[in-house]
C-alpha cells in the first residue's frame, strides 16, 4: 500500500514547541529571565549573599544604598534599623518566598485537582457536595481565611503554607472539574474506554494531561499571589517570624524608619513588585503558548 | 454583460517563496439569474475566494485581482464604506453551520431585523411586516412565535432557513451559499435545496453554490467550476461536465463516488494528498497524483485552455481519457 | 444458520434529563427495542439521521453503557450476565472507529503511544513487542513507522482516520463498529479510507457495524442494511433487496432525498415536510406518521412492530396495501 506523505521535517518535541512559543513574546521572555534570576538567588543564597542575613552590624545602622551620600561599598543596598545588610536579606528572602510559594501551590494543586476530577466523574451527590464545599471556601476572602487558619494553628512556616494553600485550593478544583467535564465528552476518551481503560487510568493518563493548560497557568499566577500573601501575612506579623529574612516582615519592620530611611521599605517593596510582575508576565505568555487554538498545525 | 466578473483573483498569506497561495488566479463569471457551482475539496480555496470577493479576508491575507466587477462597478476601486454598502445589499452570503453563524445571545427576530434596519432603514410596523414576510418565504411555520426564539432552540434546518432569510432581507442580486447543506440531515438537505432553487427562480437571483458534494451541485447548478489547491482546473456546463469531464481531477472526483463503482470490489481512489504550503509542485499541481502525468506536466504549469463545447480546463492533455478510466492508487494493492 | 456473532435482543436505552430547576425530569428514549443479529465477517450498515439512536447503539455495542432493558449477546454470551473478567475479554472483541478524526485521538499522546494503549491495557506484551506491533500497523494503514513519534495535530483528517483504524485493529477484534468513519472526509480521501477498510476486512475477516447516513457508501460497503428512525428499527434486510425495493416510507424518503449526479441514479421524488421529531417528545403511534405521505389513522394511534415481509423486516402498518414504488 502506498505510504502517504506527511510534512517530512522532523517535528519539534512539545517542550521545544512550548519554548518557541514563549520566546515569541518579549514580556514572557523578560518574566522568565527575572524569575530565573530570583530562583538562582534562592538556590545559591548562601554563596551569593555578601553577608549573613541575621548578622547585625551595630556600627552601621541605617546606612543608605551605595549610590546615595554616605553609602558604603560593603552594603550595596544599605542596612536596616538593626544594621543587617539589606541585599543579603533580600537574597535569602527569595529562598524563603520561593519555598513557601511553591509549597503552597503544590499543597493546593494536588488535592485540588484530585477533588476536581472526582467531582467531574461523579456528577451526582458526591460531586455536588465537593463543589458546594468549594463554594463555601471561595466565599471567604483569601487573606481573612489565611488569618483564621493562622489564628487557629499559630504562626510559622508550615502553617503559613497551609493557610495559603487552603485559600487557593477551590480554584484548582473548579478549573480541574470544568476542564475534565469538557474532555470527558470527547471521542478520544470514549476510545480509551473502548480499549478497556479503567476509571483511574482514564482520569490520570488520558484526561488529566489535556486539562493541564489552564491549571498550569493558574499555578503560575497562584505562585505570584502566594508571594504576595506571604508578604501580606508577614507584614501583619502572622507569617514568618523575625529574624528570618522574609520580604513581608522586612516591610513590616521598616514601617517605623520610613521617613528617615525610605530605602529600608523601598528595597523589599520593589523586589516583591518586580518578582510578582515577572511571574504574571510569564503566566500570560504560558497561557498563550499552551492554548491549542493558537498552535500552528504542521 | 456578466453580473459578476472576476479575473485573476489571488489570495496570499505571508510573503516570499514560503507564502501560502490560498487562491491562485481564479477566473469566474456569473450572469444574472444563473446558478454556478464551485466544487473542491479541503484546501481548494473555494471558501477563501468568496470571502475575498466580499472583502472579508483580514491581514495577513492579501487579496489582489486583475478584474473584480460587480454589476459593472469595480469593487477594487471603491472605498471600504461604499464597498460594504454593495456587499451588504446586493451580495449576500449563507454559511455552512447555521448555529455557529447566528449569534447565540440574540433572538432570531432581532438578528433578522438587523440588516433591514441597517440597509433599508425600516422601522416599527413596516419592519415587523417585512420580517414576517421573509420568514414566510423560507417556509418557516408559525413565524410570529419564532421571532422570539433563540438559535439554540431551533433545529439545524430551521436555523439554516433563518440564515437564508437574513441573506434575502435586502433583495440581493447575488447569493453565495457556502456548503449550505453539509451540516444537515439528508431529508432536511433536500428541503433546503428545493427552497434555494425556488427562491433563486422567483427572484431572478444569481446563486453561487460552494460544495464538496458533486451530487448536490449536479442537482442545482447550471455551470460548475472545479478548484484544486487554489487553482481553477475546470469549468463547464452541468450535464457536460459530469458526462465528459475534461480535467483528470474532475474525472477522479467523479470516479471516487461510491455510486460510480457499483459492482466493483474497490472504489477508485486518487492516491496522495492535496499539496500544502511547502510542497507545491513546480509543474501541474495534480501531477504527483495523476496517473496520466507526462514529463511536460511535471515541468510546466498548464494554463486554462478551451477544451471545446464551452469547457475550459487547466491541463495539457484535456479529455484524452475515457470517462471510465479508473485512476488507481499506485501499487493497486 | 450458524450462531450469530452478535445478537441484540430488544435493546432499549433511556436517559433521564432534568428540564431545569424545579421542573422535574423528562425521559429521552434513545433506543427502543432494537433487535438484530450479525454473522461473522458480515457488514451491517446502520442508516439514519440525527436522533435515530445510532450513536447510542454504538455505545451499547461497545459495552461502554448498559442498556435500560433488553440484552446483548456476544459470541453466545449474555454481556449483562458476564463477570468483569469475561466482560474485559468480550470488550477486546469489539472495537470502534469514531466519526470525527480531529477529536478521536488524544492530542497529548504520540501516535505510537495511542496505538500501544490497547495493548498495554489488555495484553502482557513487553514494550519492544508493543512498539513493533504499532509500527507494523502504521505501515499496514499506509503511514511510515517514524510517524509514530508525532502528535495527532500534525496529520490530516484522512491520515488521522487511518491511525484510528489501526488503533481499532490493534487487538484484532472480531467486530468493528464504525461510526460514520468517512463523513468528515473529502470524497477522494473517503474512497481511500473505504478501500482500506475493505482490504482489512478481506484480510482479517472481522464483522463490521457500519453507521452512515450516506446511502452511496452504504450500498458499496454493506451486506445488510438496517434503517433507524427515532430509536427504532423501521426496516432491515439484505442490501440488494432493500435498495431495489425499499419498503418503508422513510427508507424511500431517504433514497429520494439523496442527490445523485446521474439522472439514472435518482429515485422518484417524494416530498417530505416537517422536521425530525424530538426524542423528548416522540409522536404517538408510528414516529414517522407526521411526515409520512402514506399515513393513516391507524399509524397515528398504534405503534407498528418490526415484522417479516417478503424476505425483509419492516415496521409499517401499510406495507401490504401500498404498492412500493420501484426504485431501480
Amino acid at each position: 500500500m502506498t505510504a502517504l506523505a506527511c510534512a517530512d521535517a522532523e517535528p519539534p518535541s512539545p517542550a521545544r514547541e512550548l519554548w518557541q512559543s514563549l520566546a515569541a513574546s518579549r514580556g514572557a521572555l523578560a518574566g522568565f529571565g527575572v524569575l530565573a534570576l530570583v530562583i538562582c538567588c534562592g538556590l545559591f543564597a548562601p554563596w551569593i549573599a555578601p553577608h549573613d542575613p541575621v548578622l547585625q552590624f551595630r556600627a552601621d545602622l541605617l546606612r543608605p544604598p551605595i549610590w546615595s551620600a554616605g553609602g558604603d561599598a560593603r552594603y550595596l543596598l544599605g542596612t536596616d534599623e538593626l544594621g543587617r545588610d539589606i541585599l543579603s536579606r533580600l537574597i535569602h528572602g527569595a529562598r524563603i518566598s520561593l519555598f513557601i510559594a511553591s509549597m503552597s501551590v503544590a499543597m493546593a494543586m494536588l488535592p485540588g485537582i484530585a477533588l476536581g476530577l472526582l467531582a467531574a466523574l461523579h456528577r451526582n451527590a458526591l460531586g455536588a457536595l465537593i463543589m458546594r464545599a468549594m463554594d463555601v471556601m471561595l466565599a471567604l476572602p483569601g487573606i481573612l481565611l489565611a488569618i483564621c487558619v493562622i489564628a487557629i494553628l499559630g504562626p510559622g512556616l508550615l502553617n503559613t503554607m497551609l493557610a495559603i494553600a487552603i485559600g487557593t485550593l477551590p480554584s484548582y478544583t473548579r478549573l480541574a472539574r470544568a476542564a475534565a467535564l469538557a474532555e470527558l465528552g470527547k471521542d478520544y476518551v470514549t476510545a480509551s474506554r473502548v480499549a478497556g481503560a479503567g476509571t483511574l487510568r482514564l482520569m490520570v493518563m488520558t484526561v488529566l494531561p489535556n486539562c493541564m493548560p489552564p491549571l498550569i497557568v493558574n499555578a503560575t499566577l497562584g505562585f505570584s499571589s502566594a508571594i504576595l500573601e506571604v508578604a501580606g501575612l508577614g507584614f501583619l506579623g502572622l507569617g514568618v517570624q523575625a529574624p528570618t529574612p522574609e520580604w513581608g516582615t522586612m516591610l513590616a519592620s521598616a514601617r517605623d524608619s520610613l521617613h528617615v530611611a525610605p530605602w529600608v521599605m523601598l528595597m523589599p517593596g520593589l523586589t516583591i513588585l518586580v518578582s510578582v510582575l515577572a511571574i504574571n508576565l510569564l503566566g500570560d505568555g504560558l497561557r498563550d503558548a499552551l492554548d491549542p487554538r493558537l498552535k500552528k498545525v504542521g | 454583460m456578466s453580473l459578476l466578473d472576476l479575473r485573476g483573483l489571488q489570495v496570499r498569506f505571508g510573503d516570499g517563496p514560503r507564502a501560502l497561495l490560498a487562491v491562485d488566479g481564479l477566473d469566474l463569471q456569473v450572469d444574472a439569474g444563473e446558478v454556478l457551482g464551485i466544487v473542491g475539496e479541503s484546501g481548494s480555496g473555494k471558501s477563501v475566494a468568496m470571502l475575498a470577493l466580499l472583502g472579508l479576508v483580514d491581514p495577513p491575507g492579501r487579496v489582489s485581482a486583475e478584474v473584480m466587477r460587480f454589476d459593472g462597478r469595480d469593487l477594487l476601486a471603491l472605498k471600504p464604506a461604499a464597498r460594504r454598502r454593495i456587499v451588504g445589499q446586493d451580495i449576500a452570503m449563507v454559511f455552512q453551520d447555521a448555529l455557529a453563524s447566528l449569534n447565540p445571545a440574540y433572538t432570531i427576530g432581532y438578528q433578522l431585523q438587523e440588516p433591514l434596519r441597517a440597509h433599508l432603514g425600516l422601522r416599527g410596523a413596516a419592519l415587523e411586516r417585512r420580517t414576517l414576510e421573509l420568514l414566510d418565504q423560507v417556509e418557516i411555520a408559525d413565524p410570529r412565535q419564532r421571532l422570539k426564539a433563540y438559535p439554540h432552540q431551533l433545529s439545524g434546518g430551521m436555523n439554516q432557513r433563518v440564515m437564508i432569510a437574513m441573506a434575502l432581507a435586502c433583495d440581493p442580486r447575488l447569493l453565495i451559499a457556502d456548503e449550505p447543506t453539509t451540516a444537515l440531515d439528508v431529508t432536511i438537505q433536500s428541503q433546503i435545496i428545493k427552497l434555494l432553487l425556488r427562491l433563486q427562480r422567483d427572484r431572478g437571483m444569481a446563486l453561487i453554490l460552494i460544495a464538496h458534494d458533486l451530487a448536490v451541485v449536479a442537482e442545482m447548478a447550471q455551470r460548475v467550476a472545479v478548484m484544486y489547491a487554489g487553482q481553477l482546473v475546470e469549468t463547464a456546463a452541468v450535464p457536460r461536465i459530469f458526462d465528459h469531464p475534461a480535467h483528470p481531477y474532475t474525472a477522479a472526483l467523479l470516479a471516487a463516488i461510491p455510486e460510480h463503482s457499483r459492482g466493483n470490489a474497490r472504489l477508485s481512489a486518487l492516491a496522495g494528498v492535496v499539496p500544502g504550503r511547502l510542497d507545491r509542485p513546480a509543474g501541474c499541481l495534480l501531477a504527483p497524483r495523476c496517473a496520466l502525468a507526462q514529463p511536460r506536466c511535471v515541468a510546466e504549469r498548464p494554463a486554462l485552455v478551451d477544451a471545446g463545447g464551452g469547457t475550459a480546463a487547466r491541463c495539457f492533455f484535456p479529455q484524452t481519457f475515457p470517462l471510465t478510466a479508473i485512476v488507481p492508487e499506485a501499487g493497486g494493492g | 444458520m450458524a450462531e450469530p456473532l452478535l445478537r441484540a435482543d430488544a435493546l432499549t436505552r433511556h436517559y433521564r434529563v432534568s428540564r431545569g430547576f424545579l421542573r422535574g425530569h423528562a425521559t429521552v428514549h434513545s433506543l427502543s427495542e432494537v433487535s438484530f443479529s450479525l454473522q461473522a465477517g458480515q457488514t451491517l450498515a446502520v442508516v439514519g439521521e440525527s436522533g435515530c439512536g445510532k450513536s447510542t447503539l454504538a455505545r451499547q455495542l461497545t459495552m461502554i453503557e448498559r442498556p435500560s432493558a433488553g440484552a446483548l449477546w456476544l459470541d453466545g454470551v449474555d454481556v449483562a450476565m458476564a463477570g468483569s473478567a469475561q466482560r474485559a475479554a468480550l470488550r477486546r472483541q469489539v472495537q470502534m472507529v469514531f466519526q470525527n478524526p480531529y477529536a478521536s485521538l488524544n492530542p497529548r499522546q504520540t501516535v505510537a503511544s495511542t496505538l500501544e494503549e490497547p495493548l498495554r491495557i489488555n495484553t502482557a506484551l513487553g514494550s519492544t513487542e508493543r512498539r513493533e506491533r504499532s509500527a507494523e500497523w502504521l505501515a499496514r494503514v499506509g503511514l511510515r513507522p517514524e510517524h509514530g513519534r508525532r502528535y495527532p495535530h500534525m496529520f490530516s483528517g484522512g491520515q488521522r482516520q487511518r491511525i484510528a483504524i489501526a488503533r481499532a485493529m490493534m487487538l484484532q477484534p472480531r467486530i468493528v463498529v464504525a461510526d460514520e468513519p468517512v463523513s468528515a472526509l473529502d470524497v477522494s480521501i473517503q474512497a481511500q479510507i473505504l478501500n482500506l477498510f475493505m482490504d482489512l476486512q478481506a484480510e482479517f475477516g472481522m464483522a463490521c457495524v457500519f453507521i452512515s447516513h450516506n446511502l452511496g457508501v452504504v450500498e458499496h460497503m454493506a451486506d445488510r442494511v438496517m434503517v433507524m428512525y427515532l430509536g427504532r428499527i423501521v426496516e432491515i434486510g439484505d442490501k440488494q433487496r432493500l435498495f431495489a425495493r425499499p419498503l418503508h416510507p422513510y427508507t424511500q424518503a431517504l433514497m429520494s432525498s439523496t442527490p445523485a449526479i446521474r439522472a439514472a441514479d435518482r429515485h422518484p421524488a417524494i416530498a417530505i415536510h416537517g422536521e425530525l421529531p424530538s426524542a423528548l417528545d416522540p409522536p404517538s403511534g408510528c414516529a414517522f406518521h407526521k411526515r409520512c405521505p402514506q399515513a393513516s389513522a391507524r399509524c397515528a394511534a398504534e405503534l407498528p412492530l418490526l415484522r417479516e415481509f417478503d424476505g425483509q423486516q419492516v415496521a409499517c402498518h401499510r406495507v401490504e396495501d401500498w404498492v412500493p414504488q420501484s426504485c431501480a
